[in-house]
């Protein structure tokens, strides 16, 4: 009996290790909500049907790699690319109009928040970058300096070219 | 026939030990944690503005790393100048070198503006930059001060405690040095722009390593209530007294140099006579109670022997260490860049005005933070390594 | 077999006329590549432009520089209250006076672009750095915030972001714990080039005049390569040798 202990205590290992993937199993097959509290995200589509950077699936596991390409091509060699660009991302996916209330990255709606609060990847982007397209940025900017001239769209899209798809 | 020195770890486990750990612990602690703080709420919680970029921080943290370099000495002495007295003194020096390279660099990291960018800093090197440089001096001294260590620890490697105290030496030679010129290589500023900073930084190792080390090692045996004999003390004391001489000879050079300069004279006249803190921190404290007050207390005649004169004397060393670094490096930012010479300058942004900082509270525990985790490292290291020689008798040839 | 022999001798045939097309095209199209070159701009061909300012403080009124520096606070988002020491300033009015004769005079004062910059010289990650067309810039994704550039800086021209933003621009991300400063409004040289102005420049030049001159200092056909060699200019600290390209007229 006492030289059956090292078995008997793989046995249990073995029998928790089971219990514990049957569990997991079981749980991954259910749908997310039903499990516990976390909803699977679904970021905000842009209102324009326009043509996406790349598919889904590829932005779904590269966009990090168009971003960290792009940045250095833009802050190194001064390459603007719209296509890669963060800005053309905020354009499409949180642009806001003036009469909505703005989405920042702290809130969970926020397009790229709803992912990565999912995913737990805490991103540190827009402790500097803009969270937010064009017209949101005009509508909050207006209220930080109350004695700018009128904000004008043509001159903001002269300084950052035309968002995709235009 | 001599016996051979036996050295073991501190066995003590008397409350008053354990006191001492917990209290430098508890600061680390909080020097973290003032750290933390400092980092989710941005720098405007100090006092470090965009005129003094460098505060109380930069001064604990220079402080550590140059004392670092100098508590090192004793080892060097035995291992490379084959001066056999100081050999059972090598062991605590290295580990003491450690400890204060790693309390220093740990403030320094963790003012940073982004320090969760460490990465970058091991990753991306400008070798152009000294302080490139001396991000591989820093953590290199480290392994090579640890690798001599463990060489002098087994005995079986004796021969090669030589090769590696000769590295070590010859390292922090260059880390000194490489310190002195993250100032001396300003061209910029007034106050730096030297090249005479870098060898009065290695002079001032000499003496704060040399005060810090004193300090810790009467305190390391009294705590194991160990015997140490004041001839060892009395050699101390007078290799203390040449470094403090040494330190005072380096300043005296530098402000005269800059003095036969008229373009520096305005400079000059802020740090030596009408810069308010600064001016009281050079005479009174750098020089007064830094330099001339322990030279008094170790060479006065009476006082041969004595061994609170000898404490005093370290830690007014300390003081008087603590003051020269703020003058540096904080009157040396507060004093306005010349870039319209002749001109009298204002604008929003502080030209040609007096740059102010008090320091923080934040800075304070973080740069004590800094001083407690290298105590703890050390204190933790005699208790855990062979290091702590059995006793310091007499004579020891 | 035979096939093989009629390709051997097609060979030379064929090589003769790809030669003798690739002589033609070039012969077409070189006229109008040389053509293309010039015509983009007189930098010499492999050369790149080099950004440069010319500032002339006898046109800039006070009321002037209070303008670039409220343009560039519009075009960036940042903003300096008075007498905080930690609020970042990219330009700034700078007021010189001489007591003993009672001159007066103010300029605007920002980073001065030099050819060897200190900065980029003494920062430990490379982050600070100088384009290929002269812009000293901050990459913010490899700064640590350690602020040795600040010190180095003989303008002090930096500075350093003590607190979490918000509602940054999309033409000027800026966070807490990098150093930022003037980038000669690369967002605007990127899309336009030559053509390009600063917005400091733009709110001043007004009316035709020209107080704030923006253009290649590489091309010297360009107008403010003709307004330096008709007129010259100061560079600040110019003992130093760090060759800035912004340059001053008037002090």
């Amino acid at each position: 009996m006492v030289q059956s202990y090292p078995s008997l205590l793989r046995l249990l290992a073995l029998i928790i290790l089971l219990g514990v993937s049957a569990v997991g199993l079981v749980a991954a097959a259910e749908p997310a909500s039903s499990f516990g509290q976390v909803t699977i995200p679904s970021p905000p589509r842009p209102a324009e049907a326009i043509n996406c950077v790349e598919p889904v699936e590829v932005m779904r596991r590269d966009h990090m790699k168009f971003l960290l390409h792009q940045r250095d091509a833009t802050v190194l060699d001064g390459e603007r690319d719209k296509k890669y660009s963060l800005v053309g991302c905020m354009d499409c996916h949180n642009p806001a109009s003036a009469n909505e209330e703005i989405v920042r990255y702290e809130d969970a709606e926020h397009f790229c928040a709803s992912c990565h609060n999912y995913a737990s990847v805490k991103i540190d982007c827009f402790e500097c970058h803009a969270d937010r397209g064009l017209a949101s940025s005009q509508q909050s900017r207006l209220t930080l300096w109350a004695d700018t001239q009128a904000f004008s769209m043509q001159t903001f899209r002269h300084q950052m070219g035309q968002p995709r798809g235009d | 026939m001599q016996p051979t020195m036996r050295y073991t770890e501190i066995k003590t486990s008397t409350p008053r030990y354990w006191g001492i750990v917990a209290v430098f612990t508890v600061i680390a602690l909080i020097g973290f944690a003032a750290a933390h703080h400092m980092d989710v709420e941005g720098h405007h919680i100090t006092g470090m503005s965009n005129q003094i970029v460098w505060g109380l921080p930069h001064v604990f943290a220079i402080f550590l790393i140059v004392a670092a370099s100098g508590a090192l000495n004793l080892a060097s002495l035995s291992s490379v100048f084959g001066k056999q007295t100081y050999k059972p003194l090598a062991r605590f020096s290295a580990i003491l070198a450690v400890a204060l390279l790693i309390g220093g660099l740990a403030i320094l990291l963790l003012d940073l503006g982004r320090p969760e960018r460490l990465i970058v800093a091991m990753t991306h090197y400008n070798f152009k930059s000294i302080f490139a440089w001396n991000i591989i001096l820093y953590t290199g001294f480290i392994v090579i001060v640890m690798a001599y260590l463990w060489l002098m620890m087994e005995r079986r490697m004796h021969r090669w405690t030589k090769p590696a105290g000769l590295a070590a030496l010859i390292w922090r030679l260059l880390l000194t040095t490489g310190t002195g010129s993250i100032f001396g290589f300003l061209v910029a500023r007034e106050a730096f722009d030297s090249a005479l900073l870098a060898p009065m930084f290695i002079v001032m190792s000499f003496a704060f390593g040399l005060a810090i080390f004193i300090l810790l090692l009467m305190l390391s045996f009294r705590l194991d209530q160990r015997e140490l004999d004041g001839s060892q003390l009395q050699r101390l004391r007078k290799l203390l007294g040449i470094f403090i001489a040494g330190v005072f000879y380096f300043v005296v050079v530098f402000h005269l140099t800059k003095l036969y300069g008229t373009q520096n004279h305005d400079f000059e006249r802020f740090i030596l006579v009408e810069g308010g803190i600064y001016t009281q921190l050079f005479w009174l404290v750098q020089i007064g109670l830094g330099n001339l007050l322990p030279l008094a207390l170790i060479y006065a005649p009476r006082l041969q022997g004595s061994s609170p004169a000898l404490v005093s004397a370290c830690v007014l060393v300390i003081l008087g260490a603590f003051a020269q670094l703020y003058v540096i490096i904080v009157g040396g930012q507060a004093f306005p860049l010349d870039i319209f010479p002749g001109y009298v300058v204002e604008s929003s942004f502080f030209d040609g005005a007096i740059g102010e900082y008090s320091p923080s509270l934040w800075e304070f525990l973080l740069g004590l933070g800094g001083a407690g985790c290298a105590a703890l490292i050390a204190l933790l290291g005699i208790r855990v390594l062979p290091i702590m020689p059995e006793s310091l008798p007499a004579e020891v040839d | 077999m035979a096939t093989e022999l009629e390709n051997i001798q097609l060979e030379p045939a064929r090589r003769q006329f790809l030669k003798g097309a690739a002589a033609l095209a070039t012969t077409l199209l070189a006229p109008g590549i040389l053509l293309y070159q010039t015509g983009q701009a007189s930098t010499a061909p492999g050369q790149q432009p080099r950004w440069g300012l010319l500032i002339d403080t006898n046109i800039l009124s006070e009321a002037d520089v209070d303008a670039c520096v409220s343009a560039c606070q519009r075009e960036h988002g940042w903003k300096a209250d008075a007498d905080s020491p930690t609020d970042a300033q990219w330009i700034r009015k700078v007021k010189l006076s001489d007591p003993a004769t009672g001159y007066q005079n103010f300029l605007p004062m920002m980073c001065q672009h030099c050819a060897q910059p200190p900065c980029v010289d003494v920062c430990p990650t490379g982050a600070s750095f100088k384009r290929a067309d002269g812009i000293v810039l901050v990459n913010k994704h490899t700064c640590i915030g350690c602020r040795y550039c600040m010190m180095a800086c003989p303008y002090k021209a930096r500075s350093f972001i003590h607190e979490n933003l918000k509602d940054q621009l999309p033409v000027a991300p800026r966070g807490k714990g990098t150093v930022e400063s003037c980038t000669l409004c690369v967002h605007r040289i990127d899309r336009d080039g030559a053509d390009a102005v600063p917005a400091c420049a733009e709110a001043v030049n007004q009316g035709g005049r020209k107080a704030i001159l923006f253009g290649d200092l590489n091309d010297p056909q360009s107008e403010i390569s003709n307004r330096l060699r008709e007129l010259g200019a100061v560079k600040l600290r110019a003992d130093m040798d760090l060759d800035p390209a912004v340059r001053y007229q008037g002090l």
